[in-house]
């Protein structure tokens, strides 16, 4: 398998492998992205700080 | 070096180390390995649900754990009892990430595979029941007005790890539309040319998902002690209140 191929949207086959493998990554990259901003405002909420 | 940028160091190599792993993962499973026979290419979804899957019935287990730890700390020593609910709350929000994908990508691979998105049958409802169970667990802990939310939470952990192991076994107690196992002592097996993008994969996201997981603890802990500093902070306003 190529990109070319990889990117192929003729089917529903192949479609469905790139929401698949796009889908896994923006979920999960968006999760960790939550966590680092609640992170980044979890600190500066710290009284202390 | 501090304590606190040794962890941090640690982390980024971790983290550094876990996207090289997942990219090796994404080449082998989508470029280098052969092409499945009977499904095409669609079966390289395979790579991904499978880990997902994997690795939704192993967090699970980590937050039975924390809680158990949290429900025997509670009463003895709170300090303790925290720090075990803050990984319960962290594996509990990790396993409906990881369940719920393992569902999104099994509905999209069943549609062109079965020509449906969905069957009711033993080993899909019961994988859909755990994915309730820690939606119903976070929903309960973000929503519950009472002081014993870590207890309850706790317990309902505890319930919800029982389906685990019936999710399983469900493939091998019922006949399902899901395929029946292909590793372990009952597997069908899998061609040998596949396991560089099975295991690339799977040792990926679990490091992922173990980053992700600490991660998120740590942020629990973070907002715990703020917590803790903010209610130290008004007790010493309080006593300095002149009478």
């Amino acid at each position: 398998m190529t990109w070319h191929t990889f990117f192929d949207f003729s089917t529903m086959a192949s479609r469905h492998l790139v929401f698949v493998y796009t889908g896994v990554w923006l979920l999960q990259g968006g999760y960790l992205a939550w966590i680092a901003w609640n992170w980044r405002k979890a600190k500066s909420l710290s009284p202390r700080d | 070096m501090s304590r606190s940028s040794t962890v941090r160091n640690a982390a980024w190599l971790w983290f550094i180390a876990t996207i090289a792993v997942l990219v090796v993962g994404f080449r082998q499973a989508i470029f280098l390995v052969p092409t499945e026979e009977t499904m095409g290419n669609l079966q390289r979804i395979f790579y991904y649900h499978l880990p997902h899957a994997i690795l939704g019935l192993i967090f699970p287990y980590v937050n039975v754990v924390a809680s158990l730890a949290f429900l025997y700390w509670r009463r003895r020593d709170p300090l303790k009892a925290l720090t075990a609910d803050a990984l319960a709350v962290a594996s509990a929000e990790v396993t409906v990430l990881y369940v719920g994908i393992c569902l999104a990508s099994g509905m999209l691979w069943g549609k062109p595979a079965w020509g449906i998105w969905w069957a009711w049958d033993a080993r899909l409802t019961t994988e859909l029941l755990l994915w309730l169970l820690y939606v119903s667990y976070l929903l309960l802990r973000r929503f519950s007005p009472t002081g014993q939310t870590g207890t309850l939470a706790a317990v309902l952990s505890v319930f919800a790890a029982i389906d685990v192991p019936i999710v399983y076994m469900s493939i091998q107690w019922w006949r399902t539309q899901h395929p029946a196992p292909v590793f372990g002592p009952n597997g069908g097996g899998v061609d040998p040319r596949f396991y560089p993008a099975i295991f690339w994969n799977i040792a990926g996201w679990l490091m992922w998902g173990t980053f992700v997981m600490l991660f998120r603890f740590a942020l629990e802990r973070r907002r715990q002690l703020a917590e803790q500093d903010a209610a130290l902070l008004a007790i010493e306003a309080s006593l300095e209140t002149p009478q």
